[in-house]
């Protein structure tokens, strides 16, 4: 007979506990608060979105999307899209680069004033618009007075027939009013943590200042870039108070696609509301998934560069 | 044929980081910028670059004898290694070499075989070919500091010019750079000046060593001239290992703790509080009071690790601490143990009156 081996009587393994690890109780009670927020907030309205705007069968559908009203839209709010964010992309970048690359006076002024979009509300920053260039405003009494000045330039704004509020212009303008924070706020952390290092290296070999940009500043931005345009551009296509402001709501001429949807509301077509409304849902459904895209690819380059010794 | 700057002053605020500095580096040496931090060095080497520029006034930097002050440093041709490296990310280890030769303007670049010679003649230089075609990222820190030397040798700089260049490595690969870095000027002879706060760094790879300090130029010469005829008290206790005692001057001699120890060259000076210095080396340590002036100390601790012995000591007299060096064979034949009592000749001494403040 062998003696019966000596049993070891091991520490039992209650799975991973950390310090901070909870119960399983707490745990799941969390999570489950947070899912059922989630559910009641976020997938309970877009997935209602989806299934208003079919509740009329898909010809009603097609045939809300093809109407004229639509399309002409759908149309103005790309057109004020594809002016409002480059022209914010390149604000945005000259933005952070002064304030990341450079010291002056006045620099937290300047960082302040960029963030102002995101404090004042958007029906404000449409009635500025129409104080400053709509017919009662200032360049309304303008145009209007006896003896402008610079009569040339009185003329020839009358003569073209140009007008700011109430058309594409002031729509444009207050989109990139509403829009201008995203593309700077997000570079203006990214080139402040990569310092100047990189460009004065450049500098010293040699690179004009539109080289070193061009060869070291973009392809070190670029993913916080595409990152800002991408919230810039969501927010250009969805916005609704500064645009409601200042476009006069014209059907077929100035309306943007969110007035759109509430004029199809105000006349009690709700399923044609949902219809359009769909559209700007899957909008921010594309976004979200560059966002996630975007993220993931920024993030494997960062983890690349602090792992490395 | 030199780089030269004369009286150059920069202000940050009302922060002094260089006031009136002067330097003068021969063409083919390596020199090494040596100070503690806040002492201007980095601020003297990107004014020589032209990343920073001097305060008006009569400020003048030149690189054989033209006047390039006012020449940004994309013109100046000069080399520069960042402390961080500074590598761009997303280019490859060729590319990054390669970047200061793609720059040019058509007219004076070279065509794409030429600059792919150079490039792999850089690279076989540092001894990186087979990573011609990683990222800096895949790259060890003394590897990223080989490639950045090579993408500022590229250029065919004039000067070549590094801001603590083994600054952000571990000890062992330091001393391998170090050597190679030797080496490396030994074999192309470029004009170089490093930044550093490693004296023994300084010491062992330049040619001449200038030492600053609150941004003025404290002493410049050989490592031999700097370590044993230091000009000031600053640079003394700068180059460290070193011991110092609190005396008084008089008659020709220091007198510290009673006892009085003969310094011929301060013969002329008045009485007055001094302050000696003495290297752990040339302190002597005897069993009996000998015929040479002693005084009586006890070991604190003995550490014999190492190719010498060192010993901390206590002054019997005011319980002062100070450290001795003996070699090996001394150290064997003398035995000394913690706690016991010995006499201390100091061999060489340096006496600075009070006047000269550290």
């Amino acid at each position: 007979m062998t003696p019966a081996a000596p049993t070891l009587h091991l520490p039992r393994r209650t799975g991973r506990h950390h310090a901070t690890s909870e119960s399983p109780l707490v745990r799941r009670l969390l999570i489950g608060v947070a899912l059922a927020f989630l559910s009641l907030f976020l997938f309970v309205p877009l997935i209602s979105v989806f299934t208003q705007a079919l509740a009329k069968g898909i010809g009603f559908y097609a045939h809300t999307i093809m109407d004229p009203m639509t399309v002409s839209a759908i149309k103005l709010t790309l057109i004020a899209a594809a002016i409002a964010v480059p022209l914010n992309c390149v604000f945005g970048v000259c933005a952070a680069w002064t304030i990341a690359k450079f010291d002056f006076r006045g620099k937290n002024i300047l960082l302040t004033l960029i963030d102002l979009p995101f404090s004042v509300s958007p029906v404000i920053s449409g009635l500025i618009y129409v104080l400053v260039f709509g017919a009662q405003g200032w360049l309304g009494l303008y145009l209007n007075a006896d003896h402008a000045k610079f009569p040339w330039l009185a003329n020839w704004l009358n003569d073209h027939d140009i007008k700011i509020i109430f058309a594409l212009p002031g729509i444009v303008l207050a989109t990139i009013f509403v829009t201008f924070p995203f593309v700077a706020r997000e570079l203006i952390p990214l080139m402040q943590a990569q310092g100047r290092n990189e460009e004065e290296a450049a500098r010293v070999l040699g690179a004009s200042g539109w080289q070193t940009f061009w060869r070291v500043t973009v392809p070190n931005i670029k993913w916080g870039l595409l990152y800002g345009v991408i919230l810039c551009n969501a927010r250009a296509m969805g916005e609704f108070g500064a645009v409601s402001v200042v476009s006069g709501k014209i059907r077929g001429q100035t309306n943007t696609l969110p007035l759109h949807i509430e004029a199809l509301y105000d006349d009690y077509n709700f399923t044609g509301a949902f219809a359009v409304a769909s559209l700007l849902a899957l909008l921010a459904l594309v976004t979200l998934g560059l966002k996630l895209w975007v993220e993931h690819n920024h993030a494997a380059l960062n983890d690349a560069q602090i792992s490395s010794p | 044929m030199s780089v030269e700057v004369k009286n150059v002053t920069k202000k940050f605020g009302s922060f002094m980081a260089l006031d009136r500095v002067s330097l003068k580096v021969e063409s083919g040496e390596l020199v090494a910028l040596l100070g503690p931090s806040g002492s201007g060095k980095t601020t003297l080497l990107r004014t020589i670059a032209g990343l920073e520029f001097p305060d008006p006034g009569d400020a003048q930097v030149l690189f054989y004898g033209e006047d390039v002050t006012a020449i940004p440093a994309s013109e100046r041709k000069a080399g520069f290694a960042f402390q961080h490296y500074a590598l761009f990310g997303h280019l490859s280890v060729f590319e990054n070499i390669a970047f200061g030769l793609r720059v040019r303007p058509k007219a004076t670049r070279p065509p794409e075989p030429d600059i792919r010679a150079r490039v792999a003649k850089l690279l076989q230089l540092i001894q990186l070919e087979p990573l011609a075609q990683r990222f800096p990222s895949q790259l060890s820190g003394g590897q990223r500091q080989r490639v950045a030397l090579a993408r500022a040798l590229a250029v065919e700089p004039k000067v070549l010019l590094l801001d603590e260049p083994f600054g952000a490595l571990d000890a062992k690969v330091r001393k391998d750079l170090r050597r190679w870095l030797r080496q490396l000027h030994e074999e192309i002879h470029i004009t170089t000046l490093f930044v550093t706060h490693d004296q023994e760094e300084a010491l062992e790879v330049a040619d001449r060593v200038a030492i600053l300090r609150n941004g003025r130029v404290e002493q410049i010469g050989t490592p031999e001239e700097i370590y044993d005829h230091p000009a000031s008290p600053f640079v003394y206790d700068f180059l460290g290992n070193v011991n110092l005692f609190s005396g008084r001057v008089k008659d020709g001699a220091v007198v510290i703790g009673g006892t009085s120890f003969a310094t011929p060259e301060t013969s002329g000076e008045r009485d007055a509080d001094a302050i000696a210095f003495v290297r752990p080396h040339d302190v002597r340590l005897t069993r009996e009071p000998g015929a040479q002036t002693t005084f009586a100390a006890r070991i604190v601790r003995c550490n014999a690790a190492g190719p010498v012995a060192n010993l901390e000591l206590e002054r019997v007299h005011d319980g002062g601490p100070f450290a001795a060096q003996l070699s090996k064979e001394e150290f064997q034949l003398l035995q000394p143990k913690a706690g016991e009592q010995m006499f201390v000749e100091l061999k060489k001494l340096k006496v600075f009156p009070e006047d000269y403040s550290i």
